[in-house]
């Protein structure tokens, strides 16, 4: 549960949703504390009640019981249609006006309130450039977009008036693997902008784990299982249940969770290039590899082969063999999970980290990876 | 025809009417008629358009409202366009008499079924993911109405519209035989007389007016509906 010292954005109690004609609750005695400035994310199996929770957030679904609380108001304190002005909204299938400008789309909410046209103006083109769109796309229409594109000017008609609040309803699920990777990368950077109050639905674990930073975890009927950080979830699942839903890949996903960053490297068989071969011959020894990469003033040259060295005469200096280029490069802020899997495809299962200033950090190995999860 | 065109030695043209087809002096002759009757017809198709319009659109926003109704106004609908025009007249002259009242009734009942069915249509090809976008948005009912569900059936109810005007205007020849004017007159006026050339000139005004009205209405959808203009949206709705 959520830190007292946390103020909360979104409170759910005890709400339950049962939909005329069903025989079984759609959300059941719900009890959810959404922290201001966090990323929720809502998961489960179909049937879990997650988009209909997300759904009475706004009153596009009304509960049968309990209440909610927005920003320490009751929900019911405003018509409907104020409370969603405030409440930005982003769903599956992006729903544009296709009879709109991607301009008048954006801009619907400001205008909703009233805005008058400059500041609308000026407001549309603020967000074109945050969600990184071209300026070009805004006298189009939305059929003329990509999915891709749709789907940033889904998120940025939801924040046009500043909500501190979003609903997002599986907004990646329609856009192709590749995209859907760069989509959630930019919320990632936006969210670091924005900060605002985000709940996700998605039937994504990975998503879940790569986004939020609480994962409620429901099953069907709407019965919360489990409410945590990613971490926490992948560590201690609370039931079977979650485990499974979570996966025989745990370990792996929460590697996903961390970079490079949080481990501790080593220094590796790395010489300067006016060190001699004879230093080269014991440092490979160490470290059972059959090269020496070549560090001079924090800069990574390469590699040169432990076939040269032994080829090369006594009192030759590193710097005037043959050096080849590193492959195996990782950068701190590189993921876990990534940065194992080129550990493993190197021959010799090390990988360099350069930073963004190309210099050397040091290497890491799956010893320290293992270490780094401790 | 074609003793139209040839060269009789002595006699004035009338003394060719017996056999000829169409009479151009006469047209010449009857332009103000012509005027006449066009703007008759004009106003008689119009009024059952609009008349048409508003109880489709009153029909329509109840079906939609309360979906169980859809079926029976459709029959209904179904019902009056069938009657034929003169059965439909025959009915009403001892009710409503001779005249405008009759003859826009039978007009408008011809409109129902099309605008009735191409306005619904129109508004349930509203994606549903656009109208919850909508509500998500803050849109009041009215406002969601006005800005987004009718300017996205739109292209649906003018093709209702087109429909219906290009019929109601091959109707309203007919009404002229219960005293209503429009270019149905110069019909009557032939076939009492035993004389072509009105009944030509009223059919192919017709036609003409029919095809005109729905050339406007084409352009007039192409005006209203800038998004649908791109090649890339394939919106197509009928």
């Amino acid at each position: 549960m959520p830190a007292s010292s946390e103020s909360i954005a979104i409170r759910l109690n005890a709400v339950s949703k049962t939909f005329p004609g069903a025989a079984a609750p759609a959300v059941t005695a719900l009890d959810l504390e959404i922290p201001e400035g966090n990323i929720v994310a809502l998961v489960g199996p179909s049937g879990c009640g997650k988009t209909t929770t997300l759904k009475m957030i706004n009153r596009l679904i009304e509960p049968t019981s309990g209440s909610i609380e927005v920003l320490g108001q009751p929900q019911e304190a405003v018509p409907a249609y104020e409370l969603r002005r405030r409440i930005g909204y982003v769903i599956q299938q992006v729903g544009l006006f296709p009879h709109q400008t991607i301009r008048r789309n954006v801009g619907t909410v400001p205008e909703l309130l009233g805005w008058d046209r400059a500041e609308i103006d000026q407001r549309v083109e603020e967000l074109v450039e945050l969600v990184g769109l071209d300026a070009a796309t805004l006298d189009r229409y939305p059929p003329e977009l990509s999915g891709g594109q749709r789907q940033r000017v889904g998120v940025a008609r939801a924040l046009a008036a500043d909500p501190p609040i979003l609903l997002m309803d599986e907004p990646y699920s329609a856009v192709d693997p590749v995209v859907r990777e760069r989509l959630q990368d930019e919320l990632l950077d936006l969210q670091s902008k924005v900060g605002k109050t985000i709940v996700l639905v998605t039937h994504d674990i990975d998503e879940a784990i790569r986004l939020a930073d609480r994962t409620a975890i429901l099953d069907v009927g709407g019965i919360l299982r489990q409410y945590d950080t990613s971490e926490n979830l992948l560590r201690h699942p609370a039931s079977p249940f979650v485990a499974s839903f979570l996966g025989r890949e745990r370990g792996l996903r929460r590697l996903a969770l961390r970079t490079v960053n949080d481990i501790v490297p080593m220094r590796g068989p790395a010489l300067s290039s006016t060190d001699g071969i004879e230093l080269a011959v014991s440092i490979m020894a160490d470290h059972a590899t059959s090269w020496v990469a070549i560090v001079d003033a924090d800069r990574l040259i390469g590699w040169v082969d432990a076939k040269s060295i032994a080829a090369a005469s006594n009192g030759t200096l590193l710097g005037a063999l043959p050096i080849e280029p590193f492959v195996s490069r990782v950068a701190p802020q590189t993921p876990l999970r990534e940065a194992l899997d080129t550990i493993l495809t190197s021959s010799s299962r090390i990988a360099c980290i350069v930073d963004d200033h190309d210099h050397f950090v040091g290497m890491i190995t799956i010893d320290q990876l293992a270490e780094g999860l401790e | 025809m074609r003793s139209l065109f040839t060269l009789e030695p002595s006699g004035s043209i009338v003394a060719s009417t017996a056999e000829s087809f169409i009479w151009w002096g006469w047209i010449g002759d009857h332009l103000d008629d012509i005027w006449q009757r066009t703007v008759e017809h004009l106003v008689l198709t119009a009024i059952a358009i609009v008349v048409g319009f508003v109880i489709s659109a009153l029909l329509a926003a109840l079906a939609i409202r309360l979906r169980w109704t859809y079926g029976p106004i459709t029959i209904i609908g179904s019902l009056l366009y069938t009657i034929p025009s003169l059965a439909l007249f025959a009915l009403l002259i001892p009710i409503t008499g001779l005249g405008l009242v009759t003859a826009e009734i039978a007009l408008v009942s011809y409109t129902i079924l099309i605008l009735v069915r191409n306005i619904v249509s129109g508004m349930d090809g509203v994606p549903p993911e656009v109208r919850e976008a909508a509500d998500a948005m803050g849109y009041r009912p009215g406002r969601r109405l006005l800005r987004v569900e009718l300017p996205l059936a739109l292209p649906a109810i003018i093709a209702g519209l087109r429909i219906a005007t290009v019929t109601v205007i091959g109707l309203v020849t007919v009404t002229a035989l219960i005293g209503n004017g429009g270019y149905g007159a110069f019909i009557n006026d032939g076939l009492s007389r035993d004389f072509s050339t009105p009944i030509v000139v009223g059919t192919v005004l017709s036609v003409v007016l029919a095809v005109l009205a729905d050339l406007a209405f084409a352009m007039l959808e192409r005006l209203l509906t800038p998004w649908n203009r791109g090649s890339s949206s394939g919106r197509g709705v009928s």
